[in-house]
């Protein structure tokens, strides 16, 4: 490809109308928090759902229309910086949902509302900016934008974990996040440099030009691959690079911790994604990786079997659900790599739709934890002792994002898993699937610990048994999750359908 | 690839050596008669007190950080101002121009946001 010297032009906003969309939502909700007095809070809020349902009503336009004209092989804009196609289509839906959700769920919250809702709007100016952030992220066929986007995103993290001020273990886990975050970007960025001065190439395909031309050596470009996979490893919280998380999830807002828990992790994959299979790989469904010397996917299978196996037995510990429910979302990174080592487009577009199952039934989880706390005031194992009958509807919908993270059918969680592992051994990596088979055996113990404390175990005389009252918008946001947890277990073909689409519109 | 840095280890290590062998013979020949004046962190000016690690006020920190945050931003002005007259001349005259308005539009925002915060008080 010859090098695209372009100037960018306005015209290129029509496929970025989503993120632009986002953009200006930002800016106004920020200005809107600062015009409203008195106990008007709502205006961020509703600024920022108009957005999000704006945003993601042209993200779907535009999926269907990319679907409709055949065309959705890749526009690259902004003087292909970015690229946006069939697989930055789908994550653009995902985490224009996942926010959306998150966005309505923290209007009821009281870590991010205060006790008397005196806290003002940033929080959902900030998730509708982080919202774009992991849209560039999932877009991104440059060097240069791959860093930018990622240092966005991860700036943003930052503020949302310290959202409450005066709380410090928000602070600590907004510090440990920062450290972590500064070390790892730099890390990556040495490795992206290497690899910039080797091959003298930005663009993803400019740097798979001159790594076909073979005049790298492959030892450097094996320090470069640890690097680069150094960096993104930590933005999905893969071993040994996830020492931030179970921290940061403990300590961030609970609802910061729900969209961290999906968001940014989807970002990170579809960021690695995109940059290892058009770099490294020829094309999505290679069977081969480009350069034979290095054996990336070896290198991220022990990896997967490295991060399932030590989120799962860490998981068994905890006492408390949140940092239980950290441990667990380390775990499913270990099960999503799996997906990734394959060099087949099976795998990949089996790790978007666990991806979106992921979605549901883990923001479902950490949304029944906000929804307990502003009662309780505590995440600990033994104070939920008895609450699944103190608010019965919440609790049965807990059970199934419970037993949806376990993967027991008929629940998403299951189909998810159930593709994941055939893809896994169409490749004949046997000793993969026996290891992932084995690990969600492990999982049931430490989920169904939960289940058993809400519903099974004997409360304590004298405890509180009394119906806690929850918003109705916490129902509502519940049902919007556990209903497609339901569902996609059983109708899963559409949204299977739509993730194979996506990994097959995957330009370079 | 890596014959060609022996010689690099090689001044590295003769470095090392020298280094080493000067340190370890002065301290061995040389006589040592310490006393307090001598042991002082300088020989001259006034002895230090107090410890060095002292609390700053936030608002410095706040404002270093405002200082810095707009004094890149405006860094970024100078590239743009060099490429405008060539992007004028080939016709993409407005298009540079609501680039930068749109960047500003951004800082401006961020501006009244921290002036309505309050961040621009000193109290």
């Amino acid at each position: 490809m010859e090098l695209n010297l372009n100037i960018p032009s306005w015209s290129d906003l029509r496929f970025w109308l989503p993120e632009a969309i986002l953009c200006i939502t930002f800016l106004v909700a920020l200005l809107g928090d600062l015009v409203v007095r008195g106990r008007r809070t709502w205006v961020p809020f509703a600024v920022s759902v108009a957005g999000l349902i704006t945003a993601g009503a042209y993200a779907v336009a535009a999926m269907n229309h990319g679907l409709d004209a055949g065309q959705f092989q890749g526009h690259t804009i902004m003087g292909s910086l970015m690229i946006v196609d069939g697989m930055a289509g789908f994550f653009r839906l995902l985490f224009i949902f996942a926010s959306l959700v998150t966005v309505l769920f923290a209007w009821t919250s009281e870590e991010i509302m205060g006790k008397r809702r005196e806290n003002k709007g940033e929080f959902y100016a900030l998730t509708v900016l982080l919202t774009a952030a992991m849209m560039v992220m999932a877009e991104a066929r440059d060097l240069l934008m791959l860093f930018l986007s990622m240092e966005a995103v991860g700036l943003i993290s930052y503020v949302m974990a310290g959202y409450m001020r005066t709380s410090l273990r928000s602070s600590e886990a907004s510090l440990k996040y920062v450290l972590f975050g500064a070390v790892s970007s730099a890390i990556m960025l040495y490795g992206m440099s290497l690899l910039y001065g080797m091959t003298g190439a930005m663009e993803f395909d400019g740097i798979r030009n001159a790594l076909i031309s073979g005049t790298v050596d492959p030892f450097a470009l094996l320090v470069v691959v640890v690097l680069i996979l150094a960096g993104m490893s930590y933005k999905i919280a893969a071993v040994p690079f996830h020492y931030w998380c179970p921290d940061v999830y403990e300590g961030a807002p609970t609802p910061v911790s729900a969209i961290f828990s999906v968001g940014p992790k989807a970002a990170g994959f579809a960021l690695m994604i995109r940059f290892f299979y058009t770099t490294f790989a020829a094309g999505t469904d290679a069977g081969t990786q480009l350069v034979q010397d290095i054996n990336w996917p070896l290198l991220v299978a022990v990896m997967s079997v490295a991060t399932m196996t030590y989120g799962n037995l860490v998981a068994l510990r905890q006492t408390n659900v949140k940092r239980m429910l950290a441990y667990s979302s380390i775990a499913h990174v270990g099960y999503l790599l799996m997906g990734f080592v394959l060099l087949s487009s099976a795998g990949l577009a089996s790790i978007l739709f666990y991806l979106l199952v992921y979605t549901l039934m883990n923001l479902g989880a950490f949304f029944y934890v906000v929804a307990i706390n502003n009662h309780l005031k505590s995440e600990e194992l033994s104070d939920y002792v008895g609450i699944g009958f103190r608010a019965p509807w919440a609790g049965a919908m807990m059970v199934i994002f419970l037993a949806s993270l376990t993967g027991v059918p008929p629940f998403a969680g299951f189909v998810g898993k159930f593709y994941l592992f055939t893809a896994v051994l169409d490749k004949q990596w046997f000793w993969l699937a026996i290891v992932a088979a084995l690990n969600s055996v492990v999982s049931l113990y430490y989920y169904f610990k939960v289940v058993r404390a809400m519903f099974l175990s004997t409360p304590a005389e004298g405890t509180d048994m009394s119906p806690l009252k929850l918003h109705w918008l916490q129902y509502v946001v519940l049902a919007m999750l556990a209903i497609p947890t339901l569902a996609l277990g059983l109708f899963f073909e559409e949204f299977k359908g739509l993730a194979d689409m996506a990994i097959g519109m995957m330009g370079g | 690839m890596f014959e060609q840095f022996i010689p690099v280890l090689l001044v590295l290590l003769v470095a090392a050596a020298f280094a080493g062998l000067f340190l370890g013979l002065s301290s061995w020949l040389g006589p040592s008669r310490p006393s307090a004046l001598k042991n002082s962190i300088y020989e001259c000016g006034v002895p230090a007190r107090g410890s060095t690690q002292i609390r700053f006020f936030v608002r410095f920190f706040l404002v270093a950080l405002f200082f810095l945050l707009f004094d890149l931003e405006a860094v970024f002005l100078y590239p743009w101002v060099i490429l405008y007259k060539g992007m004028l001349a080939a016709g993409h005259g407005m298009f540079a121009l609501g680039e930068m308005g749109a960047f500003v539009a951004v800082l401006l925002v961020g501006f009244i946001y921290i002036w309505k915060k309050g961040g621009l008080e000193w109290q």
